[in-house]
């Protein structure tokens, strides 16, 4: 691997094709609507029919569960498919459900054979680095490491200021989140609350370390809440189809703005979405940071690399 | 003058088209191709916004419903775009970025032009 190279090509075309586009986006930018122009129809029809048709006070929520609902069904499966991909892409070689202990097995047969390992000097290093990240005798915060350690930090999780800090702050965040989407006072409802609610589980990975969570963030577990929500959404958008003859139409009754069930359908919506968004991004990030390496060789893609 | 906001996004969006089209670092590509998203956030927010306006919230049911329209307030509808294209764009990049992880696994390299068995 070669961090410190960094290789530019066609640096002469690639700003002749910028240039070029930018002149095509500074005359697209003369003919834009600006800061005294009307708002467009669909943004006025928006704002009218937000109180009368749909009960609520929030017209982005409006538009995001109501008028343009049915964008936001496909945007949310677009979501669901790039959380599958990352899934895919991410995967082990094998998926399996328990630990056999074969790779330890080898290893002590490799000490016992072959103690001097062979193979090329940049996987070697490899993993090094990779035992070295694993967990051995490193202390579980940084307040019990002993004064005057040399060295960074190595604790698993975070000082004591750190994880009294995110003590405290951490159910007010979940509860505000929580409840701006419950009343349908945030824009956007469950796509905000989602992001609240994964920073909420980033926040106890970064102040309390990997093993604090990983009983609760589990992708089995995670994926099947996220699937549940698909479902809901699904559930919600078709029995408008079914029950009021357009897909994504309201079939709640409505109650008056500024409760619970003000919106209808939108807040049903908006509650599959917080459990897709917060879902999605959890899995989607926890799989990238447990991205493992393979080291076993692949012979049908032994000829790709000639 | 939000054409300040509409001059700044196109030059984001160029200076992720430019970094995008000349380095051969997946990462960068990668960095740049947010940056283009990035942009079209701005862009999409400076459109929305009208001279003194406010958020399109309603603080209490307004008596007459029809007037509202003429009210100063920010377009709900590129703001609910917005809102969408921040997650989707967030989900796009960690699938880029699995790829890149995977790419690099499996050549050990970043350098796109390395990665020689891309050429069919």
């Amino acid at each position: 691997m070669s961090a410190d190279h960094q290789p530019r090509r066609h640096v002469a075309v690639g700003a002749l094709l910028t240039a070029g586009f930018a002149a095509l986006l500074v005359a697209g930018l003369a003919g834009l609507p600006r800061e005294h122009d009307p708002l467009p129809p669909i943004a006025r029809y928006a704002l009218e029919v937000a109180l009368p048709r749909w009960k609520l006070t929030e017209p982005v929520n409006e538009v995001v569960y109501g008028t343009r609902g049915f964008d936001t069904f496909g945007e949310t499966f677009l979501l669901l498919a790039a959380v599958l991909s990352v899934i895919v892409l991410t995967r082990p070689r094998e998926g399996r459900r328990g630990y056999f202990g074969e790779s330890a097995a080898g290893q002590e047969e490799q000490a016992e054979l072959d103690p001097i390992e062979t193979g090329p000097a940049e996987e070697q290093e490899a993993r090094r680095a990779e035992r070295g990240e694993s967990r051995g005798d490193r202390p579980s915060t940084p307040d019990s490491t002993p004064l005057g350690t040399p060295g960074p930090e190595t604790a698993e999780a975070m000082s004591v200021v750190v994880r009294g800090a995110v003590r405290t702050v951490l159910p007010v965040l979940a509860v505000a989140g929580l409840y701006l989407v419950t009343w349908g006072y945030s824009p956007g409802g469950g796509f905000p609350a989602g992001a609240v609610v994964t920073g909420v589980i980033l926040l106890v990975y970064a102040a309390y370390g990997r093993s604090r969570i990983a009983r609760a963030v589990k992708s089995e577990t995670l994926e099947g809440i996220e699937m549940a929500g698909a479902g809901l959404i699904l559930g919600t958008e078709l029995l408008g189809l079914i029950l009021r003859g357009s897909f994504s139409a309201n079939w709640l009754p409505l109650a008056p703005p500024q409760t619970i069930r003000s919106g209808g359908v939108v807040q049903l919506f908006s509650f599959g979405e917080l459990f897709e968004v917060a879902t999605g991004l959890t899995i989607v990030i926890f799989s990238l940071l447990s991205m493992g390496h393979d080291w076993s060789p692949d012979p049908e893609s032994e000829g790709d690399e000639e | 003058m939000i054409l300040v906001n509409h001059v700044a996004a196109a030059v984001v969006f160029c200076l992720g088209l430019y970094a995008v089209l000349t380095h051969r670092n997946l990462i960068k590509m990668v960095m740049g191709l947010s940056l283009m998203e990035a942009s079209t956030y701005l862009f999409m927010i400076s459109l929305a916004y009208r001279d003194k306006s406010t958020a399109p919230i309603f603080l209490s049911p307004p008596k007459n419903p029809e007037r509202l329209a003429h009210g100063n307030v920010a377009d709900p509808v590129l703001q609910n775009f917005c809102l969408t294209a921040i997650v989707i764009g967030v989900a796009v990049t960690a699938v880029f970025l699995s790829v890149v992880v995977r790419i690099a696994q499996h050549y050990r390299t970043l350098d796109a032009d390395r990665v020689r068995g891309m050429r069919g």
